[in-house]
């Protein structure tokens, strides 16, 4: 039953990816076209934290996390999270953000989830050059691990498209979700591998580290992080555990968003 | 012929009290504070969460090429069954099938985004109604003519007068080939030159064979298109026959006498 909803959905979806892929150009349009400074602030923010942490874990203490060269191996966890929480946020307010156009045009209303989801991930593309160039300055090595980087960006995108579904609508009915996610957001990156690596949990926790695996972010951030460094490299385990999770979530945001669609629609 | 609309006990509420009772908080509080309404009475909790149901159990079909007229006071659900037809809202009860797609001609000016020009806007909205490229490229200057912008195509639309946006609105809406047409007292803004041509153009519609629902209090403009009444009151409909049993009934409601006066 709820897999036949799911196939259902996908399918209108498909029907309609011209217009997702509209809607998306218009995003970048608006972002980049009509401001000079357009690219620099989308990388602005992953850069400037980046640089925070480079600083005080480089500069003034004595670096015990992650490997070296470091800002390549921030930028690794840094950018993919930058997409993930910029693409949480505004999932929260992808229905009501636009709701002139939402409540005007009858398109499967996932749309506006994929939309966000799509224009946050066209940002995160854009930021790579930035990643490049820190990465040849510092002459850090491609491994052949590179190869798993789509795997990655396939799991986060199951996993930020589920939240997405379940963020949206909830969102708009309970005032408190956006107060709260500011919160889990914050928590999230101090808990994921993003200024230290999963070698580092395994390395102090031992097997109680184990459960830090738990986190999908540890497997999505393992793949992206093993194109420089292969040490990185913690199994398969991971990826297995986040992949699992990314496709419950998209499967409970699928059926949660279709439940919610009317009382939302109502609301907005 | 299968009919292209058809509603079958069709239903919808909403609360009355929207925000009250969906904060989470309100989950884990032990009692609840009692509402106070706008007069400042106090309301019982059972009358909190009561629904108020805007249409109920609402049947009806609509074969191709009908032109039908929704008639009812303010607040009776005409609009809500508009937007239950275009899709923009999704029934609680029973079931709305359309076949093919909807021009709604509702909130027209909605679907139009403030900080792009008139001529971003002309494609994102057609682009979101399902036309293609080469579609809208072959019907834009048409569009623009209709809607008379045409030296306003790269001012943002928010600088638009009212006017302005209804024109534009009407004229990419009823550019799309959809099947059904919905209209939502649009005819009541826009100066006497607009509107003939917005007559015309729904003429040219219904005699292309499209299907029309028209929501209007200008019983002149329901008696020009339409054929078909349908009479909401209350959220039931009350009447679904010739147009001129719905006026009049309408009129019999609202104390008017049943000929209108000449």
């Amino acid at each position: 039953m709820a897999g036949q909803v799911v196939t259902a959905r996908i399918g209108t979806l498909w029907d309609n990816r011209r217009v997702l892929a509209l809607l998306v150009t218009r995003d970048l349009k608006v972002k980049y076209a009509d401001s000079v400074l357009g690219y620099v602030w989308s990388i602005l923010e992953p850069l400037a934290m980046a640089g925070v942490y480079w600083f005080v874990f480089t500069q003034l203490m004595t670096r015990q996390l992650g490997e070296s060269p470091y800002i390549v191996f921030l930028l690794c966890g840094m950018l993919p999270w930058q997409w993930a929480s910029a693409s949480l946020r505004s999932s929260m307010n992808a229905l009501s953000k636009d709701s002139k156009l939402v409540r005007s045009t009858n398109l499967p209303r996932e749309i506006w989830v994929l939309r966000t989801v799509g224009s946050k991930f066209a940002e995160f593309m854009y930021s790579i050059p930035v990643l490049a160039f820190f990465a040849i300055v510092n002459q850090a090595e491609l491994s052949w691990r590179v190869v798993f980087v789509p795997l990655a960006i396939l799991i986060q995108a199951m996993l930020l498209t589920g939240a997405g579904l379940l963020l949206a609508p909830l969102a708009v009915l309970y005032g408190d979700v956006e107060r709260l996610m500011r919160i889990v957001l914050r928590l999230l990156f101090y808990f994921s591998p993003i200024i230290y690596g999963v070698q580092d949990i395994t390395r102090k926790l031992g097997a109680f580290g184990d459960l830090f695996y738990l986190n999908p972010f540890a497997g999505i951030i393992e793949l992206y992080r093993a194109a420089f460094f292969p040490d990185q490299w913690a199994g398969w385990t991971p990826v297995a555990v986040a992949a699992l999770i990314s496709a419950v979530t998209l499967a409970a945001g699928i059926v949660v968003f279709r439940r919610l669609e009317g009382t939302v629609l109502k609301e907005i | 012929m299968a009919p292209v609309i058809e509603a079958d006990k069709l239903g919808i509420y909403f609360k009355r009290n929207r925000r009250r009772h969906k904060r989470l908080r309100d989950m884990f509080a032990a009692e609840p504070e009692p509402v106070v309404n706008k007069r400042g009475n106090a309301k019982k909790k059972s009358q909190k969460a009561g629904k108020f149901w805007a249409l109920r159990d609402v049947s009806f079909e609509v074969q191709q090429g009908e032109a039908v007229g929704l008639v009812g006071g303010n607040g009776q659900g005409k609009s809500t069954l508009l937007k239950l037809i275009a899709g923009v809202l999704l029934p609680d009860r029973g079931s709305i099938g359309v076949h093919g797609g909807v021009a709604p001609l509702i909130e027209v000016t909605g679907g139009f985004v403030g900080d792009l020009t008139a001529r971003d806007n002309i494609w994102l909205t057609a682009g979101l109604h399902g036309l293609g490229k080469r579609e809208i490229a072959r019907r834009f200057d048409e569009i623009v003519d209709f809607a008379e912008v045409g030296d306003f195509l790269d001012t943002p639309f928010r600088y638009f007068s009212s006017g302005m946006k209804v024109r534009l609105g009407f004229s990419v809406i009823t550019t799309l080939d959809e099947p059904v047409v919905l209209v939502d007292e649009v005819l009541a803004v826009g100066d006497r030159a607009f509107r003939e041509k917005c007559y015309q153009r729904m003429n040219d519609l219904l005699s292309g064979g499209r299907t029309l629902f028209l929501v209007s209090h200008n019983e002149g403009d329901l008696r020009r298109f339409c054929t078909r009444g349908l009479y909401l009151r209350g959220g039931s409909l009350v009447t679904d026959g010739p147009l001129e049993d719905a006026i009049g009934q309408y009129r019999e409601d609202t104390g008017h006498s049943r000929q209108p006066p000449q």
